[in-house]
């Protein structure tokens, strides 16, 4: 089981979290659900990392949180991309698609 | 917008730790309870579900903790905690605690204390403005005295061929007295030339200052007055602008009145001894040969911007060459010294601020030392609560931070009580300070010192809490788990040393101080030790000034002081009664003048030989029971008329008549605007006037008739307490002139003792400073033998029980105790040869490698540290060989 799950490699944790919350808010929970069906339960984020790090984002200000009624009655804390956020996305994304790229050409080389 | 967020949140985390922790805590709730209906909902049992959502989460107190520090806990909050856990420490180790916060509250105080008056003197700005472009410009006589003052003709001269000044403005200070408004006064006048409020860059704060052409002989003459005066003669009335000012019966204008604390006061080269009240004019004489003679002022300038005081000096001196040249009758020899103000005015006092304040400086490294080694031992007993703790996951780094903390602490809250030291240790020095040395009044706490305090405090704390921080970062878990901190362990050996270490440097630095002190104490006692060729004791002395304009004839003042001395004479226990003009040691200058021995060649211009010169009465010898030598004294004739009669003292004869008698030469002294040799009649013994370091220079004595003053200083030898007579004595002087005031009422021991006054003042600041040195060190080697006993408890008691005397046991302690002193005392006396050096100019009749003093304090420190070591030592010998075993 272990075998077909990716470690998350470090730095990627932030962008992971913008991208899952790009659709719409979510709270943490769900944010660690969207990461793991959109990596086809390849990427587990532990709760010790996520909230450390959602917080961490929060001060940023690329994501704003407020509290609502979570669809189970219960109130929770719903965490929405803001503008520099969703900057902040592109930019990531964008340096991890040159990364990747640069990586695939040093691999194709040799 | 970020770090906004961010401090939003810390400052938000500290206020509502307890909210902001609820939220996190209800975040990751909600977050279990999602993950363990998934769970449910995949097919588990409920337990499997809960004990796999939990292991999910980790840790969830870590997870809270975690994102909690990410909100804000962090930084401050364990700074925080760290504070809290360091006050409870230092609570709970009271008798450490309160020695090592008094150890360190005399320290800083004494250091704070010290440090407000070099502040005051030597670092901040003088009251003028640009103050550092502000010099004194003297001349060198051709005898090598400097800082002497000039004519009248000189001064014009350097003001017209200098180009160094923006202005220079040449001044006198004087007594006068003031009548008209209540009581008569003697006040101190500084006559200046019109330039000198601009050179002092100084705005009165009513009315104007002096005009260009105030000086002008036309103009009626103007005053400004101190806001002192303003305030207590005439209650600081507004209409006081415009008002008559009588002053020695001349009427002068109030034109203008200085802001409060204003003072321009050259104390070293001031006729008057105190900072002048009252600023008029200094009268100019348009005739060239009146403003030769007499070298009577001080001169000011401010340098243009980009002339520095070297250049000037520079030209100065250019100049007074050329004028030695150009009338060589007034000049010839003579040279020029351009001085800063601050120099001038603390120059002398700079040596000694720095010195004392390095002394204190030592002083607080001492204590810095005893409270390093106080928490070494504490940080020692705590090894295993600090290994428990690092077991249990705390980082090295959060370990030295908390001692560090605690440190601190201490070093802030020794600060506080220091501050309080130092508020008493101020009051004190502004109460003992001499008189004569610069105006202590301005010294106080301000945000300077609070900020060099608080710098101190926060350096002494990282000095002092290092080494047991360092020593704990070294800590091998193990070890200090295994054994428990019941014997020594290898770093426990290490830490033994580092201590050794610091009593040492200790008990080095204590005997540097000591010997300094004992130097300073030893010239002190040299210096009372002086032959100042008269008697002290039972003498009052006060000066009578009369003002010039009063009598016309020089014959009338000798009358009215012959008959001030005559009834003096006869009131009850006076013994005896003279007079003189200018007191020995009175703290002034006297007159000092060139003359020419009759009937031998002229010497050439600038090698003409000089003296001393004094006005006296017959009585003023016998009184002050000076000896003479030689011949006779002033008969009764030739104190009523000039006789052209002198007495010389015996270094006058020494010098000049070596192989032959004195008695009836004759002498052309430069006293007057004509030749007028007089006659030697006798040889009186040396007096001390000006110092009492340095030998007695030449002097005539006049008789009043043939050199007439107006004012002299009484001298009456009285049986019993002298200050006693002082009232009759200002009876009788009223009795004859109801508007006479008479001033600088003292006994010839206050005289005395006032010029020795700044001596006395170091020494006893020195010694002050040594003791609390020694003091602290005794403390310091106190404490590490008594730990050592504590820790070698079952070494000792296993020798006792194997047949050791406990006479044996005494002195293996005490020889323990004595290595590390003489270690500490050679390396300290090593030092010291280097360091006493910097005392020299403080040291009278002792050599700053005086071997007696360095003997002295060796021996002193080595009792000290005996008897320190000797309530440990009496310890070890009790120890119960049977309880010290068991106690394993």
């Amino acid at each position: 089981m272990a075998k077909n799950k990716a470690d998350l490699l470090q730095g990627t944790l932030d962008m992971l979290i913008l991208r899952a919350l790009s659709p719409g808010e979510l709270h943490g929970y769900g944010i660690i659900q969207r990461i793991r069906q959109l990596s086809d339960e390849m990427l587990n984020v532990e709760q010790g990392s996520l909230y450390p790090a959602l917080y961490r984002i929060e001060q940023k200000g690329w994501v704003s949180a407020r509290w609502d009624v979570h669809d189970t009655g219960r109130e929770a804390k719903f965490y929405k991309l803001t503008r520099s956020g969703r900057k902040q996305l592109e930019t990531e994304e964008a340096g991890w698609d040159r990364l990747v790229l640069a990586i695939a050409k040093v691999r194709q080389a040799t | 917008m970020r770090w906004f967020n961010i401090i939003r949140d810390r400052l938000r985390a500290l206020r509502q730790r307890e909210t902001v922790i609820n939220d996190i805590d209800r975040e990751m709730r909600l977050h279990l309870e999602l993950q363990l209906e998934a769970n449910i909902k995949a097919g588990m049992s409920p337990d499997e579900a809960r004990e796999k959502a939990l292991r999910s989460f980790g840790n969830v107190n870590r997870a809270v903790d975690a994102a909690y520090d990410v909100k804000g806990g962090g930084l401050i909050e364990t700074l925080a905690q760290d504070i809290r856990y360091g006050a409870r420490i230092l609570a709970k180790h009271k008798a450490f605690t309160s020695v090592a916060v008094i150890t360190l509250a005399l320290g800083i105080g004494a250091n704070t204390a010290i440090f407000s008056v070099v502040n005051e003197l030597l670092l901040r700005p003088l009251p003028y403005r640009n103050a550092e472009r502000i010099v004194m410009l003297w001349e060198v006589t051709p005898q090598g005295r400097h800082q002497n003052t000039t004519s009248r003709g000189n001064f014009r001269r350097w003001r017209e061929q200098s180009a160094s000044y923006q202005s220079i403005a040449a001044f006198s200070d004087q007594r006068v007295n003031l009548t008209g408004v209540g009581e008569p006064e003697e006040l101190s006048v500084q006559y200046a030339t019109p330039e000198i409020f601009n050179v002092l860059g100084v705005d009165p704060m009513l009315g104007r200052t002096f005009l260009p052409d105030d000086d002008e002989a036309s103009k009626p003459p103007v005053a400004v007055l101190s806001y002192e005066l303003w305030q207590r003669r005439f209650g600081g009335e507004r209409d006081i602008l415009g008002r008559q000012l009588t002053l020695n019966n001349e009427k002068f204008t109030v034109i203008g009145v200085m802001p409060p604390n204003f003072q321009f006061h050259i104390k070293s080269r001031s006729g008057t001894g105190r900072a002048a009240e009252v600023w008029s004019i200094l009268p100019m004489p348009v005739a060239a040969g009146a403003s030769e003679r007499g070298r009577f002022l001080s001169v000011v300038g401010r340098l243009k911007d980009g002339v520095s005081a070297d250049q000037a000096a520079a030209e100065l001196r250019t100049i007074a060459a050329r004028l030695s040249d150009e009338a060589p009758q007034f000049n010839k020899n003579y040279t020029a010294e351009v001085l800063p103000l601050r120099d001038q005015l603390f120059g002398n006092v700079r040596r000694p601020l720095w010195l004392m304040l390095g002394a204190v400086g030592f002083v607080l490294l001492i204590a810095c030392a005893n409270v390093a080694n106080l928490l070494l031992s504490l940080a020692t007993s705590r090894e295993k609560e600090i290994a428990v703790r690092t077991a249990l996951g705390a980082r090295r780094f959060r370990v030295v931070r908390q001692l560090l903390t605690e440190s601190l602490l201490l070093a802030l809250v020794g600060s506080a009580l220091g501050l309080g030291f130092a508020y008493l240790g101020i009051k004190a020095l502004v109460m003992i300070s001499p008189r004569d040395l610069v105006s202590l009044q301005g010294v106080g706490l301000n945000l300077t010192v609070l900020g060099w305090t608080l710098g101190i405090s926060l350096l002494t704390g990282i000095i002092f809490g290092l080494a047991p921080a360092v020593h704990v970062s070294r800590l091998n878990l193990n070890d200090s788990l295994k054994d428990g901190g019941k014997s020594e362990s290898a770093q426990a050996g290490g830490s033994r040393r580092l201590r050794s270490a610091l009593v040492v440097s200790e008990i080095a630095l204590a005997v540097v101080l000591l010997a300094s002190a004992g130097l300073l104490i030893r010239s002190f006692i040299r210096l009372q030790q002086v032959d100042r060729g008269f008697d002290t004791d039972n003498l009052l002395t006060m000066v009578v000034r009369v003002p010039d304009a009063r009598y016309r004839e020089d014959a009338q003042f000798v009358n009215f002081f012959n008959q001030v001395l005559g009834r003096t004479r006869n009131l009850p226990t006076v013994r005896s009664a003279g007079m003189v003009n200018f007191l020995p040691l009175y703290g002034g200058l006297g007159s000092a003048t060139g003359f020419k021995i009759d009937g031998r060649p002229e010497p050439p211009p600038g090698q003409k030989p000089s003296t001393d010169v004094r006005v006296a009465d017959a009585g003023y010898f016998q009184t002050m029971g000076i000896p003479l030598l030689r011949g006779r004294n002033f008969s009764d004739g030739e104190q009523r008329e000039p006789k052209h009669v002198i007495l010389i003292n015996e270094a006058l004869a020494r010098k000049y008549f070596p192989e032959e008698n004195p008695i009836g030469r004759r002498l052309d002294v430069a006293m007057f605007d004509k030749p007028q040799p007089a006659e030697i009649i006798g040889v009186v013994g040396n007096v001390r006037y000006d110092s009492l370091i340095d030998e007695s220079p030449p002097a005539v004595y006049f008789p009043h008739p043939d050199l007439t003053y107006s004012f002299m200083t009484l001298v009456i030898r009285t049986d019993g307490d002298p200050a006693a007579i002082a009232p009759a004595v200002q009876r009788e002087i009223r009795a004859l002139d109801p508007n006479q005031p008479v001033s600088d009422v003292r006994t010839m021991n206050q005289v005395m003792s006032e010029w020795v006054s700044r001596s006395r003042f170091n020494t006893l600041l020195l010694g002050l400073f040594a003791g609390l040195a020694t003091l602290l060190s005794a403390v310091g080697i106190f404490g590490v033998m008594n730990y050592s006993v504590a820790r070698r408890t079952r070494e000792i008691g296993l020798r006792l029980a194997v047949g050791a005397q406990p006479r044996h046991v005494l002195l293996l302690i005490l020889r323990q105790g004595l290595l590390l002193t003489i270690a500490g005392v050679v390396l300290g006396l090593l030092a010291a040869f280097a360091l006493t050096r910097l005392l020299s100019g403080l040291l009278f009749g002792v050599d700053a490698l005086d071997v007696p003093t360095f003997t002295a304090i060796s021996l002193l420190l080595v009792i000290v540290s005996l008897l320190a070591c000797y309530l440990p030592a009496r310890r070890a010998m009790r120890i119960d060989p049977l309880r010290a075993l068991r106690y394993e």
